[in-house]
């Protein structure tokens, strides 16, 4: 059987770089060692850790910047790829699902809410808005963890509220880290109490299903309208292609459909997320 | 039709052995026929009852390897070749495979599902009794439908009426000694049928109704109804270590597994057990219709004479377009 | 059947048990299926004849924080008491109402039979041995259990060789639909031992050998614990004979410990009491 034609057929490829983001998050670069996967911000792929399986993990960088994964060890999977180190072999196959459509938002002033490992697919639109930052308007990032030490890609905070000029917030709950001087709330208590203006703006949110749900109120509270409101959801999925029938939100697939959907499409959906 | 005698039919099974497997409805035990690769064409029964297990494995097989991966020797991926003929398959059943068609072909098509399905000859056989749980004609096949089979053949006396459909019906029908046919073409059994024409708009206004906690009351969340049904097809992908590296095994999962989409972190979607019942027939007379514009369903029964409770689909449809479970 | 519409309307309506779990006719209109009754009205819907073969005790455990009264025949009484026993039920939650049985029908669905099921030919007891309530007159004395059971000697007979490829030939239709597990009161673990992936007992494969080791563990786990209510086999659409397996264990724990299973919910359990004596 010609590869090509297999969609189930991973490429290879070999662990270039990892580096541990937090206790239990770790980056994983890759370098492919045939083929080339062509992607977009919102998009995933699926990875294998072979002789364990296979999940599902967004890309955390923009493609100009390589392949890389942060992965947090939740799962048989998860625990393997943690496992692994330099020159380890992963499958990967994909890009799947949809996009953000980057371009609409252009002259927006943008929201960025993220929690825990929600910063992953947050992340690469992070870095093309402050590439970008002629093209949108403010930039505003709430960021929440647990504890101090849960925050990935601490290193890139300066970056990020740097020259840029983006504006970034961070949060943890609950609280009893005793160096820690920030704020110590909820993410969206956070959004609730910076208020940010509806104005001609776009909010992307993604974090735990229970945090995104309760950001989606406190933004339709401030007077965002569902359409102004982007996140992109997590499911469990084996295929990656809408055939497995896993990952089903009611009649739409979020490999397929998603994973990145406005909060006017979340409302319509028939289950909740 | 042509006409296919008692005494032709035995040569004829051998001949299509001669050129490929043939796969036919075997008695295994009492009570138990399922649709078995063929050493004797004696074994062949073609008065069967029903199978539990619909023909649906030939093509979505319930476990296999997608491929096996080491280092060393890259990617081995088993081979699917040779012709195979499947005899005996119902209407509902030959209805199924053409569901299946739906996922299994339309982009990106899975071509270890494209290839069986591609060497494979289906060869129908009409039914000349219902059973109690038949509905077929609810979606527009009945006992005699051929439509969805590349042969079909129609028992008689003394025989079957025998009739290619397509080049490789004509093809497998061509190793067969055919008469002209001078037996009139019998008259169907009667099916009852449930008019589900508007189940899919109905479905849609009730997802939040009682009805659906009620119903799942007495069920069990075992897979027993998408094992045994012809038009399901949810699969899991997970890998076995071998000495050297990795084989990835594809199987047979269901919806009704309360494991089914729980994520690593423990969050599920559909928590309860009347998320994932109703799931199964949204699934069914909604979510697919509106994906590829056909019911997933073939009316075959097994579900309804197979669940171990009892959760009988039918009463589930006319519940629905009664609207018995309405939104309270 | 009236005794028992009466009574569930009597504990529902004096909000006694917010469900009461019994049978009602199935849609062949000839065999049972459980049925949840919450009204009064729902009463009306409860049956009981020699088709109501399912052992509901199997629902208890989904029902735990709520009051609930359950109908239950000799055998699943047993299960109760297994359920209770293992901390699974508690049994000031359930109101059980006990039924005198001379044994169910074989029939299934859309086929029916007035052939006693092959457990009801041997079984010994008329009157559950837990209950609130008592439908039924008890009989003067109980039958006398038999010495053994003849599907359970019908494979003793065999040579090891012999059993092995019958359970082979059976184990290999095995499809892993969990519909034998799914259906057993004794079956509640929250994860059970074959959906682990870490160790990988069976993992997804539905194979010969993962076959065995599902059947085997599933077998070894109820030894002691199951109450011989065929469930497992009525359910397997694959016809795997189950019970057989578990008939035969219930038999080596009888005879090594003295000890049947659901008959004293304060018994301790052979596989989870260690004597000092017992030589490992």
């Amino acid at each position: 059987m010609p590869k090509g034609s297999d969609p189930f057929l991973p490429l290879l490829a070999e662990v270039a770089e990892v580096r541990d983001l937090t206790p239990d998050i770790k980056l994983l670069r890759l370098s492919l060692r045939e083929g080339r996967i062509d992607y977009r911000p919102g998009q995933f792929a699926i990875l294998s850790a072979f002789g364990v399986g296979e999940a599902p993990f967004t890309f955390a960088s923009l493609p100009e910047e390589g392949l890389e994964f942060a992965i947090r060890r939740m799962g048989t999977v998860t625990n393997a790829l943690h496992n692994l180190g330099p020159g380890d072999l992963v499958g990967i196959r994909g890009p799947y699902g949809n996009t953000f459509p980057l371009e609409d938002y252009e002259g927006k002033d943008i929201i960025i809410i993220g929690g825990g490992i929600g910063i992953a697919p947050l992340r690469p639109l992070i870095h093309w808005f402050i590439k970008h930052r002629g093209d949108y308007g403010s930039l505003l990032i709430i960021y929440g963890a647990r504890t101090p030490r849960d925050f990935a890609f601490s290193d890139e905070f300066d970056a990020w509220a740097g020259a840029g000029g983006a504006r970034l917030e961070l949060a943890i709950d609950p609280p009893g880290s005793p160096d820690w001087r920030g704020r110590v709330a909820l993410v969206p208590a956070v959004v609730k109490e910076l208020k940010p203006s509806p104005k001609n703006s776009i909010a992307i949110t993604c974090g735990p299903p229970i945090m995104i749900h309760y950001v989606i109120e406190e933004l339709r509270a401030l007077g965002f309208s569902p359409g102004q409101i982007v996140t992109t959801l997590e499911a469990k999925m084996k295929c990656g292609m809408g055939k497995c029938m896993r990952c089903n939100v009611g009649d739409k697939y979020v490999c397929k459909d998603g994973p990145v959907f406005t909060a006017d499409q979340i409302s319509r959906l028939l289950e909740a997320f | 039709m042509k006409f296919i005698s008692d005494k032709n039919l035995r040569k004829w099974l051998e001949s299509l052995m001669g050129i490929g497997s043939l796969i036919a409805p075997m008695d295994l035990g009492p009570g138990l026929t399922l649709f078995s690769q063929i050493r004797d064409p004696g074994d062949v029964n073609l008065e069967y009852e029903t199978t539990p297990i619909p023909p649906k494995d030939l093509f979505f097989p319930s476990s296999e390897a997608l491929f096996r991966f080491s280092p060393s020797r890259g990617y081995e991926i088993p081979e699917i070749d040779g012709e195979a003929f499947l005899l005996g398959i119902r209407p509902c059943d030959a209805l199924g495979i053409r569901l299946m068609d739906f996922p299994f072909l339309s982009e990106p098509a899975d071509p270890r599902y494209e290839r069986r399905r591609r060497r494979t000859t289906l060869i129908g056989l009409g039914c000349i009794k219902a059973r109690p749980e038949c509905f077929c004609t609810s979606f527009g096949i009945g006992p005699f439908d051929a439509s969805n089979a590349d042969a079909f053949l129609i028992p008689v006396k003394g025989g079957f009426l025998a009739e290619a459909r397509t080049e490789k019906g004509a093809k497998a029908l061509a190793a067969a000694e055919l008469e002209e046919a001078s037996i009139p073409i019998p008259k169907p059994p009667e099916v009852p049928s449930i008019d589900v024409g508007a189940v899919r708009e109905v479905a849609l206004s009730l997802f939040n109704s009682p009805y659906w906690e009620r119903l799942a009351d007495r069920c069990l969340s075992c897979k027993l109804c998408a094992y045994v049904c012809p038009s399901c097809y949810c699969f899991d992908i997970r890998d076995y270590p071998i000495r050297d590296g990795a084989e990835r095994i594809r199987s047979w999962d269901s919806c009704q597994s309360p494991l089914f989409s729980r994520q690593a972190s423990g969050y599920d979607p559909r928590q309860t057990k009347a998320s994932r019942l109703r799931n199964r027939f949204y699934h069914k007379f909604s979510y697919f219709p509106g994906e590829f514009g056909a019911f997933g369903c073939t009316g075959c029964g097994r579900c309804v004479r197979y669940c171990p409770v009892n959760i009988d689909v039918r009463e589930v449809l006319l519940a629905i377009l009664r609207g018995e479970a309405k939104v309270a | 059947m009236e005794e028992i519409r009466a009574k569930a309307i009597e504990l529902l309506r004096s909000g006694e048990v917010k469900c009461f779990i019994g049978y009602e006719r199935a849609s062949d209109g000839l065999t049972a299926r459980p049925f949840f009754a919450y009204s009064a009205d729902d009463a009306g819907r409860l049956i009981f004849d020699r088709t109501c073969a399912h052992n509901l005790a199997r629902y208890l455990p989904d029902m735990r924080g709520q009051r609930v009264a359950i109908l239950v025949k000799p055998c699943d009484s047993r299960s109760v008491n297994v359920l209770i026993q293992e901390g699974q039920v508690n049994r000031e939650e359930v109101y059980v109402v006990g039924v005198v049985c001379d044994g169910v029908y074989k029939a299934s669905w859309g086929q029916p039979s007035q052939e006693l099921e092959a457990r009801c030919l041997y079984c010994s007891r008329r009157v559950p041995v837990v209950y609130d309530h008592l439908i039924g007159q008890p009989p003067a004395s109980e039958p006398q259990t038999p010495a053994s059971i003849p599907e359970v000697e019908a494979l003793e007979r065999r040579s090891a060789k012999e059993r092995w490829e019958f359970w082979r030939s059976h184990f290999a239709r095995c499809i892993r639909c969990n519909a034998c597990r799914q259906i057993c009161p004794a079956c509640y673990c929250p994860q059970c031992f074959s959906d682990q992936l870490d160790p990988l007992w069976t993992g997804i494969r539905i194979g010969l050998p993962q076959n065995w080791v599902w059947n085997v563990g599933r077998a070894l786990h109820l030894a002691g614990r199951c109450a011989d209510c065929g469930g497992c086999e009525r359910a397997c659409p694959m016809g795997i004979p189950l019970a057989a397996l578990n008939r035969k264990l219930a038999g080596r724990v009888k005879e090594l410990f003295g000890f049947e299973a659901g008959l004293d919910p304060r018994a301790p359990f052979p596989f989870a009491t260690f004597k000092k004596e017992e030589v490992l």
